[in-house]
């Protein structure tokens, strides 16, 4: 599903990914664990077709080049990452910019667009599986949010997106234990045959929830071990300082 | 200039039926604005929008007589629909129809004005040129205790019957105590390279409301200045919304005299420009006794080449404690070209008051373009999505939901 050969990146120069090399296939798990500063966010943000990196390597997803693709034309291929910070976005309504978004990624699959019942109904479905106050859909987006209501939200989005491959981006920093369960419940109910997921995190904590297939230590913008989920617990044991 | 103005001038006068007092007047006014000519740069307020130069440079020789003699006919088609109103038509600045059926007749008096009064000399160039220019003189009164049922809609229509003329037009509004009128200035233009100077006198007596929403939207190619004039006496409230983008060149004037304890005005506006088109609002507030109160917010969304300016004045009289004055405006740039520039201006003389200005431009957030986009929205309908967020505050300004729901709509808003 997706191969990353020696990717490097940099901004001004400076080297965040160094040779990193990743490949998940359909229906997998990966964890990657790595120490602030690492490169876990640039990876993602690389990974959604955010611009300004400096990038050379080969990204195939679905046997395609990714960087042939724009953003939103990832996200219409199934590509989907849980942001570590959500944005704020005044003046747009939630449950719009919900509509909008699903909708955008049904038409360019060529399916039917759903109309605002239909919509709603699979709204407060998916709302209610995380419990999330549904009145919360009707604000601003994010606007106003807690920290974990806006890593729920976009866990609530994944939900709805239903995508192929999910990148999380720390979603389980901020959350206490309640929502990192309901959390991890959202995540383990789309794991599907064929839906793979990239789970970044800092802790090992989330593994005990969603149990990888495999554990990648990510320090210096370089994979330094990888393994299964035994991997994570070692890594808590130790520290980052005296992993290597 | 000088003799096409005294040509165009005898021609009107022997055209209409003014009295000797009034022609008297209007020549008084006539000969200020040939000393004075259009506002140039030079001159503090006008530093923004150079009108002089925008009517040289886009429309070049101004024909100041217009032959008002044939009716035009009207196309209904650009009546605004799905909301009941009463009308004025303007069409080339002929009037063409004055409807207010959906009113008691006896509450709303519709005076054709003989007697000017040169109340209105030397405020600038641009009224004097209007006193001296516009043909019809109307002043509508709405009686003690009424309230229009429905919003009165003036139409500001132009059709490609004028190429290079100068237009004038007035109206002057009377709210008696306790009674209130919205009105909606709706300009669709079919014309271009006209220059058109509207001037409205308002006074608001004790407890009215008056609430004017100005909505140019359509594209087209003519200068614009609109000066509003209100004066409030006490609890009094005026409430004026610009929207701010279909013309090449619109200036929009709102002085405010608070002249009555705990009269209010609030002035909101968008700019919303593309294609080198240049704007401006210019406020006066002037609170004059105690306890009044002004809020002013606008909005701008400039694009290629475009520019916007906001000059914003608060002036607080040694009397008028306990005022409370506000104005704020944010820009987004969403172009290198483009300019937003912000000169608010407080000048207080009382020592009890609260007033507060800022302004903010900045570009598009990427981010927040990113964040949409990977949710599978393209690039132009993200910025389409934050670009009416960005918006939606000042809309939600406006307090009669008809009028909101036609600027939504104007502006492509969906609920
Ligand atoms: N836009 C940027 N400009 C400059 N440096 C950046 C930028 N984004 C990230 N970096 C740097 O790249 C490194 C990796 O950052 P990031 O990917 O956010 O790490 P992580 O998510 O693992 O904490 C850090 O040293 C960070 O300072
Ligand atoms: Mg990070």
């Amino acid at each position: 599903m997706l191969k990353i050969n020696n990717l490097n990146a940099k901004i001004d120069k400076k080297i965040i990914l160094n040779n990193f090399s990743l490949n998940i296939n359909p229906g997998e798990v990966h964890a990657i664990m790595g120490p602030n500063g690492s490169g876990k966010s640039t990876l993602s943000n690389i990974l959604s077709g955010k611009k300004g990196y400096d990038v050379t390597g080969e990204i195939l997803y679905e046997n395609k080049n990714l960087f042939e693709l724009e953003t939103e034309e990832r996200a219409h291929k199934g590509i989907f990452l849980a942001f570590q910070y959500p944005l704020e976005i005044p003046g747009v309504n939630t449950n719009i910019f919900l509509k909008t978004s699903l909708n955008a990624i049904r038409r360019a699959n060529g399916e039917k667009e759903l109309d605002a019942i239909e919509f709603l109904n699979l709204v407060k479905e998916k709302a209610k599986n995380l419990k999330f106050e549904e009145e919360k859909l009707n604000r601003q987006l994010n606007v106003g949010f807690s920290g974990g209501e806006k890593k729920k939200n976009e866990i609530l989005q994944m939900s709805i997106l239903n995508p192929k491959l999910s990148i999380l981006d720390e979603t389980d920093s901020g959350l206490d234990i309640d929502a990192l369960r309901i959390v991890a419940d959202g995540v383990n109910s789309l794991r599907k045959k064929n839906n793979s997921f990239l789970i970044i995190t800092h802790y090992q904590r989330l593994l005990d929830y969603i149990k990888p297939d495999f554990v990648h230590v990510l320090i210096n913008g370089k994979i330094i071990k990888s393994g299964g989920p035994e991997l994570a617990l070692e890594l808590e044991k130790k520290g980052y300082e005296n992993f290597n | 200039m000088r003799e096409q103005l005294v040509t165009d001038f005898d021609k009107i006068i022997s055209d209409s039926n003014f009295s000797k007092k009034d022609i008297e007047l209007k020549r008084i006014s006539l000969d200020k604005f040939i000393e004075d000519g259009f506002p140039t740069k030079k001159k503090e307020d006008w530093k923004f929008l150079d009108i002089n130069r925008a009517i040289e440079k886009n429309i070049g020789e101004l024909d100041f007589y217009n032959d008002y003699s044939f009716q035009n006919k009207i196309d209904t088609s650009y009546f605004v629909k799905g909301l009941e109103h009463n009308k004025i038509v303007f069409i080339n600045g002929r009037i063409e129809k004055i409807d207010f059926k959906s009113e008691d007749s006896n509450k709303i008096e519709i005076i054709e004005e003989s007697n000017l009064s040169n109340k209105f000399n030397n405020i600038n160039s641009l009224i004097n040129l209007n006193n001296a220019f516009a043909n019809k003189n109307y002043k509508i009164n709405v009686k003690e205790n009424y309230s229009l049922k429905k919003p009165l809609i003036v139409y500001h229509l132009t059709s490609n019957k004028i190429y290079k003329k100068n237009i004038n037009l007035r109206l002057d509004f009377k709210l008696e105590s306790n009674s209130s009128l919205r009105l909606i200035d709706y300009f669709e233009d079919d014309s271009k390279d006209n220059f058109i100077n509207i001037f409205y006198n308002f006074d608001l007596e004790k407890d009215s409301s008056l609430k004017n929403y100005k909505i140019d939207h359509k594209d087209n190619k003519n200068v614009k200045y609109s000066f509003n004039n209100i004066d409030q006496k006490e609890n009094s409230i005026s409430e004026t919304f610009i929207l701010s983008s279909g013309s090449s060149f619109f200036k929009n004037e709102v002085n405010c005299d608070l002249n009555g304890k705990y009269s209010s005005a609030f002035v909101n506006g968008i700019f919303k420009l593309e294609d080198f088109k240049n704007h401006e609002i210019k406020t006066n507030i002037n609170h004059l006794t105690e306890n009044t109160k002004s809020y002013q917010l606008i909005k701008s969304v400039l694009g290629e080449g475009s520019k916007a300016a906001y000059q914003g004045k608060i002036s607080v009289n040694s009397i008028a404690q306990k005022t409370d004055g506000y104005q704020l405006s944010k820009c987004i740039l969403l172009d290198k070209t483009s300019e937003f520039n912000a000169k608010p201006e407080l000048e207080i003389y009382a020592d009890d008051v609260k007033c507060s200005h800022g302004s903010a431009s900045g570009s598009l957030n990427e981010d927040s373009i990113f964040y949409l986009m990977s949710r599978g929205i393209n690039y132009e309908q993200a910025k389409e999505l934050l670009i009416n967020g960005f918006l939606l505050d000042v809309i939600e300004k406006i307090t009669d939901s008809e009028t909101k729901n036609l600027i939504k709509n104007t502006l492509g808003l969906k609920e």
